[in-house]
């Protein structure tokens, strides 16, 4: 009885729900709460922002949304479908596509191979043997490659690229799983201020394509890209609102207090 | 000549010379060869477990020895003196017990089924499938990766031998099956020593690399390159890894039953040494010599490595010291030269163009 008042009480009201909900999450290692009833709902379109300090539970938020991590309690539903504990490539398949800090791409393939792999349609086993990949790329890689500066690397082994280039083809694997809801931890880490630069473009034209949420604790990279931003503090949501609203928050000062990461913004 | 030619050339003239060797042998080194092409089978199946999927069985002498048995036990009923019941089981039954397979020692009914070849033939490779396929779904579904399914793999290859080698009143024990009738089809009588043998080993393989190559050029061969580079990546873009794995090891373990039962056929005994440890490890450093990630890499591995064995084995200064050797080979090729001679050989390739590149560029 009570647990099912629980799930009619987590399942979203409105008429469309939220693309991404969160409710109650909450994740334990060793007793020691790295994140704690959160409750996030990112609208459709939504570029979201998610900053903290070291620690603060950002990293692991992202590994419970994406399934890296199951949650000890709460929920995580994907519009009106409950993903909780569905697993990676599952929830992968339902429309969420994960960008990890350091670069996850395959390095002894190339980056046409890689690209190939990541838009791949057919995951299942009987699904793949007997069909081949084109030789060239189809109209979307290409697309996905010019817009992460890539067409012209596409013979290049993808261990052969730099840094940043590393960091935008796993962007645009991401990209071509075609997916509703993108995560992104600390895509500019590493990249020079140019390849920054051009980093941030790519987010803002993302949003609205697609849902955005992004790690990042770089406050001048945040400044550029944001919309609402999440302040997680000690594994919990410390505050919501536009960067101005968050600077002037108290909680938020006193919570980075000794800390650089705010006051070099 | 660009890689991928020579590649497709290699090929060519491996096959090419494996069917015409025949020829040039005599009925001695047509059986032998004829076994090294049977070892090139299983070379085979690591490379495409190992070198393409990442996965390295310890365990594959494992699915060798079933096949080799489920064979072995059909081409031991097919032998008149044995029938209604084989030597092995007239030396270990009660004095009292009925003369006949249902019951004269315990559990010698599961070989009623064997006294059609063709059930001992489809058992070889179904056996060793079923078993990968029950062993494969435990490990990975509960995300075993790396050197543990390799323990893991070699632990079940010693169960299965040590329950081979102690019920002997069902499998002949410590000395196995020996004593067999010639393998007959549709009143074609295969011959060991003779052509028949060598050209069914040989046509097999060819069948063999030749569907896997079909096989690895469809998508599933790019999944599995990218599940050996990162499977956690390939997870995240929506494969179920744990199936592409379950299958991978599956095949490869139907390949090692294939090959066991033409290790019947070419060597007449199946044996518990078929599932001992070192056979396993040498089948991995038959496909590490060659190149673990070329099906081709693994053939030749396997028939140089046995080659040089077998003379190894005929000169006594050498014969002690071949298990050194081995291993010896083995520590040299995965700290020098992890992907073998074609390794040495696609790295020339590679290599060459862009020195000349960068010598232009040096000197313009």
């Amino acid at each position: 009885m009570n647990a099912v008042t629980r799930i009619e009480a987590a399942r979203p009201q409105a008429a469309t729900p939220p693309i991404l909900t969160t409710r109650n999450l909450t994740v334990r290692f060793d007793d020691f709460p790295a994140v704690s009833n959160v409750d996030l709902s990112i609208e459709d379109g939504e570029l979201r922002v998610i900053i903290g300090a070291n620690g603060a539970g950002k990293s692991t938020l992202l590994d419970l949304l994406c399934g890296k991590v199951l949650p000890s309690e709460g929920e995580i539903w994907l519009r009106d479908r409950n993903i909780t504990g569905i697993g990676e490539a599952a929830i992968a398949r339902g429309g969420v596509g994960r960008k990890f800090q350091t670069p996850a791409v395959f390095k002894e393939m190339t980056v046409l191979e890689n690209l190939q792999i990541a838009s791949n349609r057919y995951v299942k086993v009987r699904d793949n043997l007997f069909r081949r990949f084109s030789r060239g790329p189809t109209d979307r890689e290409l697309a996905v490659a010019e817009r992460t500066g890539l067409s012209s690397f596409m013979k290049r082994k993808a261990g052969e690229l730099s840094h940043g280039q590393l960091q935008w083809l796993e962007l645009a694997m991401v990209l071509s799983q075609d997916p509703k809801v993108i995560l992104l931890d600390e895509p500019a880490a590493g990249m020079t201020a140019a390849e920054t630069d051009k980093t941030a473009e790519l987010l803002l034209a993302l949003a609205g394509e697609h849902t955005v949420l992004v790690i990042e604790h770089d406050m001048a990279f945040v400044r550029r890209i944001c919309r609402t931003i999440t302040v997680l503090h000690q594994g919990s949501v410390l505050a919501e609102g536009t960067a101005d609203d968050i600077e002037k928050n108290p909680a938020v000062i006193e919570a980075y207090l000794g800390s650089a990461t705010l006051s070099h913004a | 000549m660009t890689y991928r030619s020579t590649s497709i050339a290699a090929y060519i003239v491996f096959f090419a010379v494996v069917f015409a060797l025949p020829f040039f042998l005599n009925s001695f080194w047509t059986n032998r060869v004829a076994t090294y092409l049977v070892y090139a089978i299983c070379a085979v199946g690591i490379s495409l477990a190992w070198g393409y999927t990442g996965i390295l069985s310890l365990g594959q002498g494992l699915f060798f020895g079933m096949g080799a048995y489920m064979l072995a036990m059909s081409l031991t009923l097919a032998v008149p003196e044995n029938n209604p019941v084989p030597d092995l089981m007239l030396l270990n039954m009660q004095p009292d017990a009925v003369r006949d397979l249902c019951c004269v020692t315990p559990g010698s009914f599961l070989w009623i089924p064997f006294r059609w070849v063709a059930v001992g033939m489809i058992a070889g490779l179904l056996v060793p499938c079923a078993l990968a396929a029950g062993l494969g779904y435990v490990m990975f579904k509960r995300r075993t990766t790396g050197v543990y399914v390799s323990i893991i793999t070699l632990a079940f290859a010693l169960i299965g031998q040590l329950l081979v080698i102690n019920n002997q009143p069902l499998t002949g024990g410590f000395n196995g099956l020996a004593s067999f009738a010639p393998l007959t089809i549709a009143g074609f009588e295969f011959d060991p020593y003779g052509p028949s043998v060598y050209y069914a080993v040989a046509g097999i393989l060819f069948l063999v690399v030749l569907g896997l190559r079909l096989l690895l050029s469809a998508r599933i061969g790019q999944v599995l390159k990218a599940i050996r580079e990162d499977e956690a990546r390939a997870r995240y873009l929506g494969y179920d890894v744990e199936s592409y794995k379950l299958f991978v090891f599956c095949l490869s373990a139907t390949i090692a039953g294939l090959a066991g039962m033409l290790f019947t056929l070419t060597a007449e005994f199946a044996s518990p040494s078929l599932m001992a440890t070192s056979f396993s490890i040498s089948m991995v450093i038959w496909a590490a010599t060659g190149g673990r990630a070329s099906l081709l890499g693994a053939c030749i591995g396997a028939l140089l490595v046995n080659f040089v064995g077998s003379y190894a084995s005929e000169n006594a200064v050498l014969q002690p010291v071949w298990p050194i050797i081995l291993g010896g080979l083995f520590v040299f090729v995965v700290l020098v030269m992890p992907n073998g001679i074609v390794g040495l050989i696609k790295a020339w390739f590679e290599r060459t163009p862009r020195d000349n590149s960068s010598r232009r560029e040096a000197y313009p």
